[in-house]
């Protein structure tokens, strides 16, 4: 019987296997819901400063027969906060999210202290991928990075940040340089800690953002550098770029990663078409699985295998008030695809 | 020294506004002023049509967010130069009232500003909430400056129902009629949009000016 994990990481090898997995990464790619936090009777926004709670929710997504992956942590601020930026830890239903920025402008970035993996939530992630790797066995464990574009524009106010990438452009360079650097050390903790697969969500930087220019010089170049040092010490790679692609498709292909995920405005035979040689991962509309019913979630989740996807999942951060029921008819669809 | 012709200067402003060039735009302004043209003209024939040029480009996909922001900047720096010189009663025709924001637990605000600054360009009188906005701000701001608009956007699919409660909120005061609501962000569908009551979508800060132009019966 081939588990979860092996069956994830053969697809990411680009090995043959009975059939797509089925994940929910976490971070961005938020797979926690109120229901769920009923469930297990863990909540947020507690579980995001408890490695115990925090754990306990990961795993409660695999228990409930969610998705096959267990992932932390269950938002994108952690990497931003532990670099200066104020950040409030949101409610049962809504996200931590940046609510002040460390600093002015790029070169203001010689005034920000490293990341302190020892304290705070960077210790809590890793805390519960610990707890995670001692208590589990058989399903992959995800440990999420948010993208050197977004971190850095969640550190710096974004408007200011997107214009400097222009104007300031070798200390913009040095900025990211920076950044690049902490998350490199973040998710080679996560690794060692017992993360296998590495998830990097760059959701502010977009090719429809940033344009292919810029999209190359800024996102594709730092993402490479954060997918190459965390491959090296042995984990799996998966990208996720929101937005659409058709500007940017063969900037995307130049990254290392071992897949890529998209949003829902790409579709995957377009995806599967434009990058005929990578695992592509996605992207079953979180909108259909919050507002839908079951039986939609599994004519969606069926076309994205017609389509040729290799790993199924939500297309973005699953809503709060997502049922239970239809998070589920993902994974159960895809299951009666190996039969 | 020869004298631009008023048609020349219009022509650098929109040029610089449409190249970026937020530094040089401010001297032309102040040469076109000196030259005793028209403000109003200036804004409109020159900084504006600039910008609509740009969002031109940024349909046609040779544009994008960061283009249209630093654009922008030197639309505004050119407007720092000729508003101070419209006459008290000038305005830009009746113009129509927004309220803008993203909505409570998002503080993804870029396209936000973008579509702020399209609607301004478009001759909006636009009040910004900001980000991480209270439902409750909206309804309260928008009966406060009798909007005929109220815009809501999020990035986030974990914020999304909050449009729906700003629109049932709306429904509850028996005010839902007083104004047109759309809604914007990037996990945001057509379809959402129908499902939760709002009056339009739209997928980018250009497409917004059209749809809320049609909404308020502009041109």
């Amino acid at each position: 019987m081939t588990t979860a994990n092996e069956r994830l990481i053969k697809i990411l090898s680009g090995q043959k296997v009975d059939r797509p997995a089925c994940i929910c990464p976490g971070g961005m790619m938020n797979m926690v819901t109120k229901e769920l936090q009923d469930v297990a009777g863990v909540y947020l926004p507690e579980a995001h400063t408890d490695a115990r709670m925090m754990a306990d929710l990961a795993k409660a997504i695999v228990d409930q027969g969610c998705f096959e992956n267990y992932g932390v942590p269950f938002c994108m601020s952690v990497e931003a906060e532990a670099l200066g930026a104020t950040c409030t830890m949101g409610s049962q239903l809504f996200e931590p999210h940046i609510t002040g920025y460390a600093i002015d402008t790029v070169e203001d970035y010689k005034k920000l202290s490293p990341m302190d993996l020892e304290s705070g939530r960077a210790k809590v992630v890793l805390d519960a991928i610990r707890i995670l790797k001692e208590e589990t066995s058989d399903y992959p464990i995800v440990g999420n990075l948010v993208g050197p574009v977004s971190v850095a524009s969640s550190v710096m106010e974004p408007t200011r940040y997107y214009k400097q990438l222009r104007q300031k452009r070798e200390l913009a360079h040095e900025y990211m340089q920076f950044v690049t650097d902490q998350l490199i050390r973040f998710g080679l903790a996560e690794v060692e800690a017992g993360a296998n697969v590495i998830v990097i969500s760059d959701p502010s930087g977009t090719g429809e953002i940033l344009g292919p220019k810029y999209f190359d010089e800024y996102a594709v170049t730092y993402i490479n550098q954060v997918v190459d040092a965390v491959a090296a010490a042995g984990a799996k790679t998966i990208v996720h770029i929101c937005g659409q692609m058709k500007s940017v498709y063969d900037k995307v292909a130049k990254i290392h990663s071992d897949a890529f995920s998209f949003d829902a405005v790409v579709s995957i035979r377009e995806a599967k078409t434009q990058l005929p040689d990578k695992v592509i991962m996605g992207n079953v509309s979180t909108f259909a699985i919050e507002m839908q019913n079951t039986s939609t979630v599994e004519k969606l989740a069926r076309s994205c295998y017609n389509a040729g996807s290799d790993i199924i999942s939500p297309a973005c951060g699953l809503g709060m008030g997502s049922p239970l029921e239809n998070v589920k008819a993902v994974l159960s669809t895809v299951r009666t695809f190996g039969e | 020294m020869i004298m631009a012709t008023k048609e020349e200067l219009l022509q650098k402003m929109s040029d610089y506004v449409f190249e970026m060039e937020d530094e040089e735009i401010a001297d032309v302004c102040e040469e076109y002023i000196e030259a005793g043209f028209d403000p109003l003209d200036g804004i409109l024939h020159g900084l504006v049509d600039g910008m609509n040029r740009a969002s031109e480009m940024y349909d046609q996909e040779e544009y994008f967010v960061t283009d249209l922001l630093l654009c922008s900047d030197a639309m505004y720096a050119g407007l720092d130069v000729l508003r101070p010189h419209l006459p008290e009663d000038a305005s830009m025709g009746e113009s129509k009232k927004a309220v803008i924001g993203v909505i409570e637990g998002d503080t993804h605000d870029i396209g936000k500003n973008l579509v702020k600054i399209m609607m301004e360009t478009a001759g909006f009188e636009m009040y910004d909430l900001g980000r991480d906005v209270p439902i409750d701000s909206f309804i309260e701001k928008a009966k406060e400056v009798d909007a005929d608009l109220i815009m809501m956007s999020t990035l986030m699919t974990t914020t999304m129902p909050g449009m729906r409660t700003v629109i049932e909120k709306l429904k509850e005061q028996g005010i839902r009629d007083n104004f047109k609501v759309m809604v914007g962000g990037s996990p945001i569908s057509v379809k959402y949009a129908e499902d939760i009551g709002a009056d339009g979508y739209s997928r980018n800060a250009v497409e917004a000016v059209e749809v809320a132009k049609k909404l308020c019966g502009v041109e």
